[in-house]
């Protein structure tokens, strides 16, 4: 397919969509997690709030150019899983610029932003922040193990890797959800998930109270806006992208929107039940269950 | 022509006219003794170079009237000619070098030596049996004496063993006469040959004690431990003598008498000559008094000799050839050795690494080893293909890999010996006292051995003379050495570039050559340029580096197995020296020469067997090999797999590209481990995947593949050193470069050929600037650097470029590789093998980000605050690499398609559609230029977004971070780089456990106890030694089911 300029503004406003979402995600969730601990909570619009304060400090430092470019890269890498993403299925304007990859364009620019930000924060010389890097690389090592053998899994079934394809073969209703076709390779995608999303218990990337918050210790202001502008971008993409492979991919907002946010809330509830693991523990549990239902997953086709 | 028997009368009326000349001096009759040897030298080599000009057949001369054995008579024909003029020569070299001891002995040593060369003189001419016992006693006693010369307790036990030897031997040997001649009624041996049928049934013991006797004196195993103590024990120039001269002589004769016994005096020698080399070998793996180490290499190569003789049925009209390469090796480079020894004096092994102070003698003592072990361009290296082609086209399988794992035993210690001579520490060694007498003969015998190459070569239809023509270039940059690094630099340019215009015509139009001349040559071209960083001479570096290179050249020119061979071995010495050059890099340089020696020898196996099936040494002899197929294939990938560094055959390269400076680590990993890739497509491409056994082999090749690709980016990420992480993660790399070819489907072709050009690139930026860092800082290991990005920015833009490709993110030309992967795992369904695979690639991100970060990022510490740039000469070939790497991004189809049409007659199936820039597969779409431009659009606009917003941002000092209210005082108190994943290896460091190191060394010391057992054997008792020739004749006797009968 060729590309149309008309697909920018309309990539750029299903973009501003998903940012939306994301931020009212992560205004909810913590709410939710503050409930289920029998605390109050912040209120829903508070990272609204964070965003503007922090895109509103007028000083702000750097400790180098890979440090100014980190947020940069971290940033790009969400925003562009998102435009090549197809997000609501059958829609012209919401298919974005899918047709430039797929799944495995996905899977690999998931790293663009996250290498980048890894080098931006090492360049400001704070041991926590290489630490961080350190342990989240090692982790998503392993976490990508049962994602790759799902994802294989239901390429395999479906014959192709474009994830507008994978979400057409699942229309028709619920039975033709990969979750129903199969069960093995959603579960093995599922506990993957987990291991990315920054919940308890695989949450040792970040762990607030020991390495204060992992990668972006020395980020601040504007960066750290960046940074928090991709948060709510990043983990939708990835929740959009599960939900796309697994379970059905939506045909309109309200749909995406809903999908998006149960997914979103899997590993909300695993981290309220589990505590923490250390990497090792993690990257043990990874290979074992995850990575055998994976195997069954490849198995089975 | 001169009457030959004039060699006999030179001979001995010199050396009785000796004791006539004692007035006029020792150095009078010392010239007059050279004089005279020289004189016999020159009628056997009018003789010979007659013969060789067709001018006169072979001659009959008898002397004073009479018949023999009354009298003697001479048969000369061409081979006695040769051989006559090899011994004489071999003495007047001889007696040169022993200038000091026979001054110091008088002429009665002179004349032994006079009397001892006419004895084998008149050994090899004779044409009378008994004439033969005669000239052997003469030449037994003769050696006896020389061995005498010296008053040493250890010359004194090896010369009477070696008289208790010989009078056996010899009582052997009459007895056979006196039974041959009761039977035969002659003693002429052109007569007992036309009655060799009536020799065979009436006198089938006396053929046999004649036979054994000539066996024994060549020494086989295990009845030879008299002949080890005998070179152990002879002063070195009497070694060299024997070694060449006298082993040559009694080779001669053995090689005359052997047809008299039948079919089964052929199975004797077959059977006692292989054994003897594979044993011989075996035994010296656990000497170090290179006396011993050589003459057990000695008594190899003579048993290897005999063993030739023995098969020489199966080998038809190509024996000659053989033996005459062979001998000629053995002969010029033992007789270098044995006097290299003398000049050395210290018989330990270890104290080589004095002669290092005499770089011509050091690397002559090269050329002799290597050529002992068969390497081109000297004899031995067609002789060793022809020998092996020969026995596997008449299935004697056994014998070619008897010979095979002799020659593998031989290099073990031979390259351990070398190797360690070459970098052990040499300050406290002296400078080793050289006179004209000493060097000269190692020089004259060492230049020799490569005309007797170029010589041989000349025969050797298959062999083109462009395959040559390098060498002589390697030979002028060897004599312009003195020169500076950059003069030879530019010279070498020169050549590289001359090359590349003589080889364009030859594969214009040949992707996959081209592909690989690319590599090689262009990679040449860099590496060269990146070496204007050199300051000084770099004495020896060039004519190594044009070796490789230029071998690597053939490599790609190569029209037939033959040159692809001679280009392989080229390739791999001039490798080795230069990886051997890092300071730490013994063990594995030496490493390294091991395992491509048994690469090559499984290689050329898999040659063979490959020739055998068409009869042809074409490239297109590898299709569709018919014999033993399964084990044709797989030796020769195994072979190819030793550079390629697969899982298994992989553990020399971590050490030896870890300890190389930085062009020669891009050199030895961005270029030299694609000979492999090379090697392995021609293997796969002529082997195809219809066949069962092919399947089976895609299939243990596709693990090893997965498997090599998950250990060694394991061990990159464990690693602290710079350079080892960089090794091991080309390992890693390699490994999905076999995988990819491996799946024999259009698509892991692809990718496996995308990978090759591309890891030349990432990987050739990688290894310039991270060798140029730790050259620049002092150190390979990361968590002494830190923060450098502040002093080094060109360097770490390039690397970060690099690691970007390498992890194959997007938009750059490495994700096309992961693509093509996911692509080809699901045509094929190889789930398992591809999730190894793609967890690989993961795991790379690993060692990237600790590369980058423990680098350039981090804390800068205190003692690199002053450290510069990497050199530019490193800079400019790097950023022409990363000028490659975003064209390739920019317009992966220049690639990608064109390869693509290169697969499509081969791989019909599976092809990449191309629409535009829009590549499509059966399951997949990428368009690199629109996803470069979301994601430079989109960074474009983030990052102007950030430096509007962020417009008033300082830039603050180093330790200005959030760290509790306080202020780290030391660099190394922040910087996070040591033991980086140590949580990953808790979990799973026991991949990285090293059972493949453990399994090789068990098997070294497996290999070094059964050698230690040969000390049950050569005990050193004289009566035991008798004890084995006698049991060696009665067991052989008995074997061989009661004599030749």
């Amino acid at each position: 397919m060729n590309f149309d300029p008309m697909k920018i503004p309309w990539s750029l406003l299903g973009l501003v969509i998903v940012f939306t979402i994301g931020m009212f995600i992560r205004g909810i969730v913590p709410k939710i997690t503050a409930r289920a601990g029998m605390r109050i909570g912040i209120r829903f619009y508070q990272p609204w709030i964070d965003l503007i304060k922090h895109f509103s400090i007028q000083t702000s430092i750097t400790h180098g150019v890979m440090f100014y470019l980190g947020p940069v890269f971290r940033l790009t890498g969400g925003v562009s899983m998102i435009l090549f993403m197809p997000l609501i299925y059958g829609s012209w304007y919401f298919s974005n610029f899918a047709f430039a990859g797929d799944m495995v364009l996905f899977l690999y620019m998931m790293f663009f932003g996250t290498l980048g930000m890894a080098l931006g924060a090492g360049e400001s010389g704070h041991p926590y922040s290489a630490i961080g890097v350190s342990r989240g690389l090692a982790q998503v090592t392993v976490a990508e193990i049962p994602l790759v053998l799902a994802l294989l899994s239901v390429a395999a079934q479906h014959n192709t890797l474009s994830i507008t394809e994978i979400v057409a073969a699942q229309q028709g209703g619920i039975s033709h959800w990969t979750m129903v076709t199969n069960p093995v390779a959603t579960m093995a995608g599922m506990l993957a998930l987990l291991g990315s999303m920054m919940n308890s218990p695989f949450n040792v990337v970040l762990a607030p109270q020991e390495i204060p918050v992992g990668p972006p210790t020395e980020y601040h202001g504007t960066f750290l806006g960046i940074m928090n502008t991709n948060r709510s971008i990043f983990p939708v993409a990835k929740v959009v992208f599960f939900m796309n492979i697994f379970f059905g991919g939506a045909t309109n907002w309200g749909i995406l929107i809903l999908k998006s946010f149960i997914i979103y809330m899997w590993p909300v509830f695993v981290g309220l039940v589990f505590p923490r693991f250390r990497v090792d523990q993690s990257i043990r549990w990874f290979l074992k269950v995850p990575m055998l239902l994976g195997i069954l997953a490849v198995a089975l086709i | 022509m001169i009457n030959p028997i004039y060699i006999v009368a030179i001979g001995l009326g010199t050396a009785f006219s000796l004791g006539l000349l004692r007035k006029l001096g020792k150095e009078f009759s010392f010239w007059v003794t050279i004089f005279a040897l020289g004189a016999m030298a020159f009628i056997s080599g009018h003789w010979l170079s007659a013969f060789l000009s067709h001018q006169i057949t072979s001659t009959v001369i008898t002397t004073a009237g009479g018949k023999a054995p009354f009298v003697i008579v001479f048969n000369m024909g061409m081979t006695e000619a040769l051989f006559s003029f090899m011994v004489t020569m071999g003495a007047v070299f001889s007696g040169f070098y022993l200038h000091d001891r026979l001054i110091e002995s008088g002429p009665s040593a002179m004349a032994v030596l006079l009397a001892g060369t006419m004895g084998l003189n008149g050994i090899i001419l004779t044409g009378d049996i008994f004439n033969l016992f005669v000239f052997m006693e003469i030449s037994a006693i003769a050696t006896a004496g020389l061995v005498l010369l010296v008053s040493d307790f250890k010359a004194l036990q090896a010369g009477f063993k070696f008289m208790l030897a010989s009078g056996i031997i010899s009582g052997l040997l009459l007895l056979g006469i006196i039974f041959l001649y009761n039977s035969t009624g002659t003693l002429n041996i052109s007569e007992l040959h036309s009655k060799a049928g009536v020799i065979l049934k009436s006198g089938g013991v006396a053929t046999y004690l004649i036979t054994i006797a000539l066996l024994l004196e060549l020494k086989p195993f295990p009845a030879n431990g008299w002949g080890v103590d005998l070179y152990e024990g002879a002063p070195s120039g009497v070694s060299a003598f024997i070694a060449s001269s006298s082993a040559t002589a009694a080779f001669f004769v053995f090689l005359k008498v052997l047809p008299l016994g039948g079919d089964i005096s052929l199975r004797i020698a077959a059977a006692a000559g292989i054994s003897t080399f594979v044993f011989s070998n075996l035994m010296a793996l656990s000497y170090k008094n290179t006396s011993r180490l050589l003459g057990y290499s000695s008594i190899g190569q003579l048993g290897l000799l005999v063993g030739i003789a023995g098969l020489s049925k199966h080998l038809g009209d190509k024996t000659l050839m053989i033996i005459l390469t062979l001998l000629g090796t053995h002969y010029l480079a033992k007789a270098g050795l044995f006097w290299l020894s003398g000049i050395v004096k210290n018989p330990n092994t270890d104290e080589w690494r004095s002669l290092r102070k005499s770089p011509v003698l050091f690397a002559f003592f090269g050329v002799f080893i290597f050529a002992l072990l068969g390497f081109p361009p000297f004899p031995s290296f067609f002789g060793k293909w022809e020998l092996i082609m020969g026995l596997v086209a008449t299935k004697m399988y056994w014998w070619a890999g008897a010979i095979l794992l002799g020659t593998m035993f031989e290099g073990i210690y031979l390259f351990r010996w070398f190797s360690r001579a070459l970098k052990l520490q040499n300050n406290d060694t002296a400078t080793p006292a050289v006179t004209i007498y000493s060097i000269l003969p190692v020089v004259f015998f060492g230049f020799f051995l490569f005309y007797a190459g170029y010589y041989t070569s000349t025969f050797v239809p298959a062999l083109r003379v462009m395959c040559l023509a390098p060498l002589l270039f390697i030979l002028l940059l060897g004599l312009l050495d003195f020169l500076p690094a950059f003069l030879k630099n530019i010279i070498s340019l020169a050549g590289v570039t001359a090359y590349i215009v003589y080889l364009w015509p030859h594969i214009q139009g040949n992707t996959f050559k081209i592909v690989f001349a690319g590599i090689f040559l262009g990679g040449a071209i860099l590496a060269l340029i990146a070496g204007f960083y050199r300051r000084g001479k770099h004495m020896g570096f060039y004519p190594m580096t044009m070796l490789m290179f230029l071998g690597l050249g053939i490599l790609v020119d190569a029209s037939n197995l033959l040159e692809l061979f001679y280009g392989w071995e080229l390739m791999t010495i001039g490798s080795y020296f230069l990886l051997i050059r890092g300071e730490r890099s013994l063990p594995h340089g030496l490493s390294y020469l091991l395992f491509s020696l048994g690469g090559s020898l499984a290689m050329l196996f898999g040659f063979a067997l490959a020739h055998a099936s068409s009869g042809s040494v074409d490239l297109s002899a590898l299709n569709h090999i018919r014999i033993m197929p399964a084990l044709a294939y797989s030796l020769m990938l195994a072979g190819f797999m030793t550079k390629t560094a697969s899982l298994g055959l992989h553990i020399w390269l971590p050490g030896a590209h870890g300890e190389a400076v930085a062009d020669i680590h891009f050199m030895a990993s961005a270029i030299l481990l694609k000979a492999g890739v090379f090697g392995i497509i021609l293997v796969l491409g002529g082997m195809g995947n219809t066949q069962p056994y092919a399947q089976k082999i895609l299939f243990v090749l596709g693990w090893i593949g997965a498997l090599t690709a998950l250990i060694g980016n394991i061990g990159a990420a464990f690693q602290e050193s710079a350079k080892y992480l960089l090794a091991w993660s080309s390992i890693g790399q390699l490994g999905y470069i076999v995988f990819g070819l491996a799946s024999m489907t259009h698509l892991g072709w692809l990718a496996a050929y995308g990978y090759t050009i591309t890891h030349f690139l990432y990987k050739g930026i990688l290894f310039l600037l991270i060798g140029g860092v730790a050259f620049r800082v002092g150190t390979a290991d990361m968590y002494k650097m830190g923060g450098l990005i502040k002093r080094m920015p060109f360097s770490f833009f390039a690397v970060l470029i690099a690691i970007i490709t390498l992890a194959g993110i997007p938009p750059l030309v490495g994700f096309t590789g992961k693509w093509l992967v996911y692509n080809m795992i699901l045509s094929k369904h190889l789930f398992y093998q591809g999730v190894v695979i793609i967890i690989s690639g993961v795991i790379a991100f690993l060692y990237l980000f600790r590369l980058i970060h423990v680098i350039f990022l981090g804390q800068l510490k205190d003692r690199n605050r002053k450290v510069k740039e990497v050199y530019v000469w490193l800079l400019i070939p790097a950023y022409l690499m990363l000028t490659a790497i975003f064209a390739l991004s920019m317009f992966p189809d220049m690639m990608l398609a064109r390869l693509g049409r290169m697969l499509t007659p081969s791989f019909p199936e599976g092809a990449l559609v191309w629409d535009g820039f829009t590549a499509s597969s059966r399951y997949g779409t990428f368009n690199l230029q629109i996803i470069m431009a979301v994601i430079g659009a989109t960074f474009a606009a983030v990052f102007l977004w950030l430096v509007f917003a962020n417009r008033k941002a300082q830039k603050v000092k180093q330790f200005n971070i959030f760290y509790s209210g306080e202020a780290p005082s030391r660099p190394e108190l922040t910087h996070y780089g040591y033991n980086f994943f140590a949580h990953y290896r808790k979990a799973v460091g026991f991949m990285a456990t090293p059972l493949v190191t453990r399994f090789w060394d068990q098997l070294s010391q497996g290999l070094h106890g059964l050698s230690s057992y040969g000390r049950a054997i050569y005990t050193g008792n004289a009566q035991s030694y008798l004890y084995h020739i006698v049991a060696f004749v009665v067991v052989v006797y008995l074997l061989s089911a009661g004599g030749i009968s």
